[in-house]
């Protein structure tokens, strides 16, 4: 009998009704690691205790992973960054310190793209993370651990981070619930910055309402966190899922999802899966509406999330010297040392980042680059904002094809980008609640589905997930892949 | 525009070196990142737009109480550092 593929309901319940206990759970999750992480590599770190404050939270004694861009006071935290090798952070995050409080028992830390800044889930310094349905296949990224530990039975919830799609992509990758709540109703300190304007904290699960009581049990006001929201705190989004999603309005953008722009069958078959879906959706009670939003804005959502984000990674990431922490470098001098410590610990695709940070960030460049970014970053946030003033939400497919073989994977930036892989960074624009949902399979990898709606509505786009996904039979689905 | 020399120093200006190769592929991905940025320059009357800096416009309306909200100790603050003495963190001289 194994417990940890359940959802949290069943196994609290398991836990009250004394069927199991906490030891037997974290020695489960150790257990499916030790067996899955030679073909998955989803953890880079394994707690081999089973410490946990007791609590009447649902969450109490039970395993989850965290990403390792997290901080964990005592517990190694190095993003997958040889500038991080061997850190051991003293103080907690807010989002960890409130599931220590709950009881929640964390079991091990999960692989990511170096300091979060990929989509790969193959640029950490731990290796590539492998996708549970086929592991031939990328997991996605950044937040590739987190997402691969779920989809795999290995724990019921897992915390990510997602600063353009770093939740979202993967989960519809994995075919799991991956949900990025309002910016700031989870506070961000002690998550390793990357581009903080964009920066969530949000979760895996595999069904809706176990993201709910996640979320409700890590939100809330932190005056760590300058951008924390502060009128929340009472809202319940578990007990908003109802279900009753009559007459809720639905959106999705013509420009996106019209065929007629894709040559790919794969995309071909994504979209006619979407259609389909549109048609449960109506089936269901949700009024379905066609929008048209501006190509030429579209086009710019991927441009500006590399401006804006390269140029706030640069700046973040200024810290990362190897003189207060970190290994050190060698040199005759500070700088020397400095120099020889960036030199050796970032890899090649950050430091291209960075060089495109920096250039953005150049005094003369600042105004055409960098503020056209934030300008039309504006454009676009404002477009939405009153789209979200006559609709609930926001529907498209969050990929043109499932998750890319790990042949194909590639960080390098291209002509190719397309904005039916882009257009998630909205929510992070807007910081929007945005909710990945499994919604079907292309080849035999999932493909999902992507609700997204106004700023601190995330109760309203919680329950229109919950409501479409109990009209899908991928409710709680684990991977199906040898691994 | 973009050449090798001004890669490197932008690379410098971060404290770190660039390979050959890792030139070469900036340079690849820097002609992809002049157009893209044309495609943010070119959306008509965005020199009339303010720049949003955050999800939303964030106003501070008033100062924080003066309130130590944390402290790190020495002891804590050093324990990452690789060379170290009581303390502080050694480095090398920097004034003769």
């Amino acid at each position: 009998m194994t417990y940890l593929d359940k959802d949290l309901t069943t196994i609290h319940e398991a836990l009250v009704n004394k069927e199991v206990n906490p030891k037997e759970l974290a020695d489960e999750a150790r257990s499916k690691i030790a067996k899955t992480n030679g073909k998955l590599n989803a953890f880079n770190l394994v707690i081999d205790n089973e410490e946990y404050k007791e609590s009447d939270s649902i969450l109490c004694g039970i395993p989850y992973a965290l990403k390792d861009n997290l901080s964990t006071k005592g517990i190694k935290t190095t993003a997958c960054s040889d500038t991080l090798k061997d850190y051991v952070p003293v103080f907690n995050a807010t989002a960890y310190e409130k599931l220590c409080d709950s009881g929640a028992l964390l079991i091990g830390k999960t692989n990511l793209d170096e300091l979060a800044m990929g989509g790969t889930g193959t640029t950490g310094n731990t290796g590539i993370v492998h996708n549970p349905w086929n592991i031939s296949h990328m997991a996605g990224g950044s937040s590739a651990g987190s997402a691969s530990s779920v989809a795999a039975g290995i724990v019921p919830y897992a915390i990510g981070s997602d600063t353009g799609d770093s939740i979202r992509k993967p989960a519809a990758f994995c075919g799991v619930v991956g949900f990025k709540p309002s910016y700031g109703l989870i506070s961000r300190y002690g998550l390793f910055a990357f581009a903080s304007s964009l920066d969530h904290v949000g979760v895996f699960t595999r069904n809706v309402k176990d993201a709910a009581i996640i979320v409700d049990h890590i939100k809330g006001y932190d005056k760590k966190d300058m951008t924390s929201i502060r009128d929340m705190d009472d809202v319940s989004l578990v007990n908003g899922l109802d279900g009753n999603i009559k007459g809720k309005k639905l959106f999705y953008i013509d420009e996106i999802c019209n065929k007629d722009n894709y040559d790919n069958p794969k995309t071909k078959e994504m979209l006619d899966n979407f259609d389909s879906l549109l048609e449960k959706a109506k089936d269901l009670g949700f009024e379905v509406y066609k929008e048209s939003v501006d190509i030429k804005l579209l086009n710019a959502i991927k441009p500006i999330y590399d401006c804006i984000s390269c140029a706030e990674a640069t700046s973040n990431n200024s810290n990362l010297t190897g003189i207060p922490f970190g290994p050190r470098g060698n040199g005759e001098n500070v700088m020397d040392m400095m120099k020889d410590a960036r030199t050796k610990g970032f890899s090649p695709l950050i430091k291209r980042r960075f060089v495109i940070g920096s250039f953005i960030l150049q005094k003369e460049n600042q105004e055409k680059y960098f503020l056209n970014a934030k300008r039309v970053r504006r454009l676009l946030v404002e477009i939405f904002n009153k789209l979200f003033e006559k609709y609930d939400g926001l529907i498209l497919p969050c990929s043109s094809a499932g998750a890319p073989s790990l042949e194909q994977a590639s960080d390098k930036i291209t002509r190719n980008d397309i904005i039916l892989e882009n257009h998630l960074a909205i929510g992070n624009f807007g910081g929007y609640p945005s909710i990945t949902i499994p919604c079907g399979f292309i080849d035999k990898m999932p493909i999902g589905v992507n609700i997204t709606g106004k700023f601190k509505g995330d109760a309203n786009v919680l329950n229109m997930a919950y409501a479409l996904e109990n009209t899908l039979e991928f409710k709680n689905q684990t991977a199906k892949g040898e691994f | 525009m973009f050449t090798k020399e001004l890669m490197n120093k932008y690379a410098n200006d971060l404290l770190f070196d660039l390979s050959e190769e890792e030139v070469n592929l900036l340079l690849e991905e820097f002609d992809v990142i002049r157009e893209n940025m044309e495609i943010i320059s070119n959306i008509e009357g965005i020199s009339e737009v303010e720049p949003l800096s955050f999800p939303y416009d964030i106003t501070v309306s008033s100062l924080r109480d003066d309130e130590d909200l944390q402290n790190i100790s020495t002891e804590d603050a050093l324990k990452n550092c690789h060379d170290k003495i009581e303390d502080v963190a050694i480095v090398p001289k920097v004034v003769g």
